[in-house]
């Protein structure tokens, strides 16, 4: 039995008075030819308490992060957000809102989302920022075509992109289906056997539209190369960098480097993984891609008191006024991600960002230590810099040793095999401020056991 | 005024951390890598942070708030219990590339509304990748596109869409690469057959349409339109934004569609307060169901090994269609949006037909109540239907021209007023077709008061002298927001003392 409709029992009463005899009056005007004559061959409805009984049945029957010891990252991380985060976004003022038509009764989420765009901006040095993309590989791919529109006319290699090798296959297949219909070409820059980008290799990138790359890398390799970059590409090639917000409690802003437009995964700062979605993808850029950039934008301005007041702006750029000539198709976007994002910063403070960033990057410092000293496996890229995680090498598959170690009670990371098929022995494992000093005892010695085993 | 950036509490003592696993001097960064100064941000206690949060929520109008009949936005109630589960561990804390023997009661979840939504449309496959309802419409005319080429038909490169459409139906194909052939609707904004055979051809891809109408109305030709459209080999596209109407009642595929996006967070309720988030997952004929987006769950049973950790009778695992257009966002879509969708869908089940009844039995009741309201104050001649129907569907227009000439109340000024009395205005100014139009979609889930005690008030609204309109709203956070101050004077964050 339906309970959610107020007014299940009232239908003859409302049909009455505006003098119909049933509900299949409503519908007259759905010709006979195209009527659903029979049910919906579908289940009873189900109370709440049957509802809630079956979903704990079925979501329970997963496998949890927590439930184990978790090493699997990869672009996604386990974090911890404040219990104030979630008690505030269920304030059904915020959940139960819509965009904001009506700036006059939506002043809070625009002045909270014009906070975001504040402290995002702070974050990655850019003076524009939107109110989120729907992951960091839309905001990616919509960086990619935003800086298209910015410089094909003066580029030298026209239509053209250069991305990073090591960029993920799901995420350059993300940026493929949103570049082919502008006619994009994209080429792959090379890194180097240290892992960092190749620089000569980006010398050929000067005179296209944009540069792609992303800090710390796939490969969590935080790359010393990158300052350089925007020198050897020029003013007329965008350089897109991809950032963890988390690691710039301690990295370098890319709007200090030389970046033009700063893109990225937003789900450490205030979401859960969530299977991947709702997150939420950060876009930033330099005033230059203001006027093409995709995304909603909110600007402080007055009413007609003169009072503060929030309201969005430059909409002009956006499909339900361009239509096909819009910036991109984006309406619906991750606003109450975002604004779960801007809870979790405004507790944090500039303070708590770094220790944050510091209690990560320390538990894969720690990490590496800890692995590097088991025989028989190596880190790849051993001494470079690394940030939440970085590659091993095993004797024998990634996949056997992930099975192995799943015996053992530990997710033990992402077979990079996924991304690039001729690495079949190697993993990326992957540490967060979730990380205990026992996890990492924890896998070291079921790894330690395991080489033993394979070598026996 | 309650403004983050004016708390300045002492650095790193609002909110403490358990200490790092090594100090910090342990660290090493790359020299010309290391952060030179820290983001300006403010600092809060967990108070201040909760009270600054509290007090804007205050600001801001949600359905909670009150009746909030925003036209095309289907702005229904949100059970609370759909919140409880998406925060359980079993879907908050699971990760996209977890393997397939740990995650089957998610898989079987998709499963399940991959197959619910396939029933409910007429489709034959669905994917839940596309995480916004434009997202879905740009998935499935990336399918039309690969399902040409494969055929080796690249002449087809127009996409058909009436002047009443969404913007974001020529945008998504538009970002395809297609080119937009717009064609004008008839006065009730429904399809004009002439019109689309005077533009099909050779080259058309497909058309994009909703059904019902932005309108609220059903566009009886759909059929035909189908027919018109198939004729030349085009395809054609159900953009799901009205699908709130017509669930169970009729369906995409029994119209002849060959795609369909549905708005879950719109049809099915994932709150997405100040935007977003969404879903927008796409169905599709069998046609193009080997184009889909990779990976969509299939089952099978399972081998004796997996019994142990099966959920039911059937081993979920994820399948990559043959000619894949790959991915559209990076992992598997909302999956937190997905599982609140199939909590408000388990709610229902078999019934969701009284779902869409119930929408357009209230959408037709409002309208005739406002109209009833307006007669007994003697404002009735301040507007009249954006189109002359005996029935609507879930939402239906009106269009304030007659208040606009005689007196100089605008629509905008109207929907100022409502504000004042305590509502979240309808859509207004769309459709174009519709000149001074309030758009209104009250949704299943108000009640007859409610709907009653609104229509008094719009005739309250509309007894009210026009400068007073003018003026409106004056019982809001703030009056009229000056937008074109905000675009010429552009501050987009915190100016600190720059």
């Amino acid at each position: 039995m339906v309970d959610q409709l107020p007014n299940l029992g009232r239908e003859k009463e409302m049909l009455q008075e505006m003098g119909f005899d049933s509900i299949d009056a409503l519908f007259a005007d759905v010709p006979a030819g195209v009527r659903m004559n029979e049910d919906l061959p579908l289940p009873d409805a189900q109370s709440e308490e049957e509802l809630l009984a079956d979903a704990k049945r079925l979501l329970g029957s997963n496998v949890a992060l927590g439930d184990k010891v978790s090493f699997l990252g990869a672009g996604l991380y386990r974090n911890f957000v404040p219990s104030s985060v979630f008690q505030l976004i269920t304030r059904g003022e915020f959940l139960t809102s819509y965009t904001p038509y009506q700036p006059e009764v939506s002043q809070g989420m625009l002045q909270a989302m014009w906070e975001f765009q504040s402290l995002i901006s702070e974050l990655i040095a850019m003076p524009v920022t939107n109110l989120s993309l729907y992951d960091g590989s839309t905001a990616a791919a919509e960086a990619i075509t935003c800086a298209v529109r910015v410089h094909n006319r003066k580029a030298e290699q026209k239509n053209t992109v250069y991305i990073s090798e090591l960029t993920p296959p799901d995420r350059c297949s993300v940026i493929h289906n949103y570049c082919q219909g502008a006619g994009i070409e994209i080429k792959k820059l090379r890194h180097d056997e240290n892992g960092l980008i190749n620089l000569d290799d980006v010398a050929n990138a000067a005179g296209s539209c944009a540069v792609y790359v992303e800090q710390p890398n796939p490969l969590g390799i935080i790359d010393g190369g990158y300052p350089k970059l925007k020198e050897i590409i020029g003013e007329h090639t965008a350089l897109i960098v991809a950032i963890q917000p988390v690691s710039l409690g301690l990295v370098e802003a890319p709007g200090n480097y030389g970046a033009d437009i700063v893109v990225g995964e937003g789900q450490p700062l205030g979401s859960p993984i969530t299977a991947g979605g709702p997150i939420y993808g950060i876009f930033g850029c330099t005033k230059p891609y203001l006027r093409l950039m995709p995304g909603r934008i909110v600007g402080r301005s007055i009413d007609v008191d003169g009072k503060e007041a929030y309201c969005l702006t430059l909409s002009t750029r956006e499909q339900h006024i361009r239509r096909h000539r819009a910036t991109s198709n984006i309406c619906t976007n991750e606003t109450l991600i975002a604004l779960m994002g801007a809870m979790h910063m405004s507790l944090l403070g500039p303070e708590g960002l770094e220790e944050l960033a510091i209690r990560n990057m320390a538990a894969c410092t720690y990490a590496k230590q800890k692995i590097a000293s088991i025989p028989g496996l190596s880190i790849v890229h051993e001494h470079q810099s690394h940030f939440n995680e970085f590659a091993i090498e095993v004797p024998d598959s990634g996949k056997n040793c992930l099975k192995y170690l799943e015996e053992k009670g530990i997710i033990g990371g992402f077979d990079l095999s996924w991304w690039y098929p001729n690495q079949s022995n190697r993993l990326l494992l992957t540490f967060t401020d979730q990380t205990s000093g026992d996890d990492i005892e924890r896998l070291s010695l079921s790894l330690e056991s395991w080489v033993k085993e394979v070598a026996a | 005024m309650s403004h983050l950036f004016d708390h300045h509490g002492a650095p790193g003592k609002g909110y403490a951390q358990p200490k790092p696993l090594l100090d910090a001097s342990k660290l090493s960064l790359p020299d010309n890598l290391v952060r030179k100064s820290l983001p300006r941000w403010p600092r809060l206690s967990e108070p201040e942070m909760v009270r600054h949060y509290t007090w804007l929520s205050k600001r801001n109008f949600g359905i909670d708030t009150g009746f909030y009949p925003l036209g095309s936005c289907t702005m229904k109630h949100n059970p609370r219990v759909n919140e409880v589960i998406a925060q359980l561990p079993g879907i908050a804390d699971i990760h996209p590339h977890q393997p397939e023997h740990q995650i089957q009661g998610l898989l079987s979840i998709y499963f399940e509304m991959q197959e619910m939504l396939s029933i409910c449309a007429g489709m034959d496959a669905v994917t839940l990748q596309p995480v916004a309802g434009a997202q879905g419409e740009f998935t499935a005319v990336r399918c039309f596109q690969e399902y040409f080429r494969h055929r080796g038909e690249h002449q087809r490169t127009k996409v058909i869409v009436p002047d009443s459409a969404h913007g974001t139906n020529p945008a998504s194909a538009a970002m395809a690469g297609f080119e937009i052939i717009e064609i004008p609707s008839k006065v009730d904004g429904r399809i004009d057959l002439d019109a689309l055979r005077a533009v099909v051809g050779e080259d058309t891809a497909a058309m994009m349409i909703t059904n019902p109408n932005t309108l609220g109305l059903f566009e009886h030709d759909i059929a035909e339109a189908s027919e018109v459209v198939h004729g030349v080999g085009g395809l054609m596209y159900y953009d799901g934004a009205n699908f709130n109407a017509i669930l169970g009642r009729t369906s995409p595929g029994l119209m002849g569609f060959d795609a369909v996006h549905y708005n879950l967070h719109k049809t099915f309720s994932q709150p997405h307060g100040g935007g977003g988030p969404g879903s927008g997952p796409i169905g599709v004929k069998q046609h193009l169901a080997p184009f889909l987006p990779t990976p969509i769950v299939s089952r099978r049973e399972p081998t004796e090994s997996e019994q142990e950790q099966a959920v039911d009778d059937f081993w979920y695992t994820w399948h990559e269609p043959e000619h894949t257009i790959g991915k559209v966002q990076q992992w598997h879509g909302n999956a937190g949006a997905v599982i609140r969708c199939w909590a408000y869908y388990r709610r229902y089940g078999k019934e969701l037909r009284t779902m869409s009844e119930h929408a357009v039995l209230n959408a037709n009741y409002l309208r005739h109540a406002i109209h009833r309201e307006a007669k007994a104050a003697g404002v009735d001649h301040m507007f009249v239907d954006g189109a002359e129907t005996v029935v609507a569907k879930h939402e239906f227009t009106l269009s304030l021209a007659p208040a606009k000439e005689s007196l100089g109340i605008s629509a905008m000024d109207v929907a100022k007023g409502l504000l004042d009395m305590g509502y979240m205005a309808p859509t207004v100014y769309f459709p174009l077709v519709v000149p001074e139009c309030m758009m209104i979609e009250p949704t299943e889930t108000e009640s007859k008061d409610t709907l009653d005690t609104f229509a008094e008030d719009f005739a309250k609204v509309l007894q009210v002298d026009a400068e007073t309109l003018h003026n409106a709203p004056i019982t809001t956070p703030v009056r009229r927001v000056d937008e074109v101050y905000a675009a010429r004077n552009l501050c987009l964050h915190h100016p600190f003392d720059e």
